[in-house]
């Protein structure tokens, strides 16, 4: 019987990592938790080529939660993350984007560089999470480490190549608090309709100083909504109207079709998410 | 490619294709057929199984990225003749109704007893969010759990 091919390898430092997704002329998988490419067959395509398992590279998966700054590892797992960030509020976006979403099996595989580096997953929790926090992405390739802005990340990831792996996320601690909402059809394990992401800080006076909010689930990639946050600045958080407020900026979206539920209805959800995650933070501030 | 790993106490080598969902692995290689291979997707939880001691979908790990790991199946968890405790309450309260998607609960159940010994019916409700019944029966699943949730022999 003749061999099988290799379809499978595990590196065991960045760099052997990058050198097997590079220097190949047929397609490797970078895997992380390997929770997007199993699932290939019910979205109509093939598991094809060879994957290259990250899960023995050490250091990608610790999470240092320090005063001026949280550090992610790109393998750190869902429920790892949660726990980690619990009792933080200004990580409680990040912490409900990953403890309080899919199932909780899924959540002790699905890792946060896999999530954010799956393109076409639309429907991320921890993306908008990472965008309204603020957070960079550290990039190593042969030329060396860098770090991005993740708006950056979302708007190059699918031209970077595949020399390139995400090692860490990197937040800065500079917002008092923050949330997560979502909207899904079914409670238990499915993506949501639509999401989003506040960060703020108070004054004294429970004025809003700054507003990072993020949506995702609505178009293609997630977003930050900058209307709605130029709108917030100034606002008494105790004054509510945040539903009306929201209101007047959904036309900075437009909403993507498919078979769980229409553009349309992605956008009207937006007023209803911002009054829940500014009610929260309301409460979570005082 | 070889794949080393323990499953049941036996170590075995396995030198299927790596990329190999392990779900498939342990019922079509081991006839290991108690893990239930139903969605494919992660979402039913019907084909979980403990990999060290957690609980994982097995459609969803490929069998290469194992190595070396320590898996457990729905097979491996009684002691002989004697069923695991969680089992045996799902035999006496007669909660069993087409099978399917209790092994699943049984190896999600049994490290969260471990783990919360003492638990609220709400609890084992929120535990069980990644197992699905399309029997529907889920108040008296809860109401067995509800029985054995100070018994001692949920260890691993």
């Amino acid at each position: 019987m003749a061999d099988l091919p290799n379809r499978l390898e595990r590196p065991l430092s960045v760099a052997a990592a990058i050198a097997a997704l590079s220097g190949k002329t047929n397609k490797v998988v970078p895997v992380a938790g390997a929770t997007w490419i199993m699932r290939a067959g019910s979205r109509g395509e093939k598991i094809d080529g060879t994957f290259v398992d990250l899960s023995a590279i050490p250091d990608l998966s610790d999470i240092d939660v320090a005063k001026d700054k949280v550090s992610i590892g790109a393998m750190a797992t869902q429920d790892v993350i949660a726990k980690g960030l619990a009792g933080h509020a200004d990580m409680a976006a990040l912490m409900m984007a990953t403890g309080y979403t899919a199932n909780p099996a899924i959540r002790r595989a699905a890792t946060i560089g896999g999530n954010i580096c799956t393109a076409d997953f639309a429907a991320s929790d921890i993306v908008p999470a990472l965008l309204a926090l603020d957070a960079e992405v550290e990039i190593v390739s042969p030329d060396g480490t860098s770090l991005m802005s993740m708006a950056e990340f979302l708007s190059t990831r699918r031209s970077l190549g595949r020399a390139v792996l995400v090692t860490r996320i990197v937040i800065p601690r500079r917002l008092q608090a923050s949330t997560h909402s979502r909207i899904t059809l079914r409670k238990a394990g499915d993506y949501p309709v639509a999401n989003l992401s506040a960060a703020i800080t108070v004054a004294e006076d429970r004025t809003i100083r700054t507003a990072a909010v993020a949506v995702g689930g609505v178009e293609p990639v997630a977003k930050r909504w900058t209307g709605f946050e130029n709108a917030l600045i100034g606002r008494n958080l105790e004054s509510g109207e945040f539903r009306e407020i929201a209101g007047n900026y959904t036309d900075e979206f437009e909403g993507r079709d498919d078979t769980g539920a229409p553009g349309w209805y992605r956008v009207r959800l937006l007023p209803a998410l911002a009054d829940r995650a500014f009610r929260f933070l309301t409460k979570s501030t005082a | 490619m070889t794949t080393s790993l323990m499953i049941n106490g036996e170590e075995r080598s396995l030198t299927c294709d790596p990329r190999t969902p392990l779900v498939d692995v342990l019922r079509n290689e081991l006839r290991l057929t108690g893990t239930r291979n139903v969605c494919r997707e992660g979402y039913c939880g019907a084909c979980s199984v403990h990999v060290d001691g957690k609980p994982m979908s097995s459609c969803l790990l490929p069998v290469g990225t194992l190595e070396g790991r320590d898996i457990v199946t729905i097979e491996g968890i009684s002691q002989g003749d004697k069923l695991d405790v969680i089992q045996q309450a799902f035999i006496d309260l007669d909660v069993i109704q087409c099978g399917m998607c209790f092994p699943g609960m049984v190896m999600t159940l049994r490290p969260f007893l471990r783990d919360n010994p003492s638990p609220s019916r709400d609890a084992v409700k929120f535990a069980l969010v990644g197992n699905v019944c399309r029997c529907t029966g889920y108040e008296r699943i809860i109401d067995a759990v509800m029985s054995v949730v100070d018994a001692t022999e949920v260890t691993e």
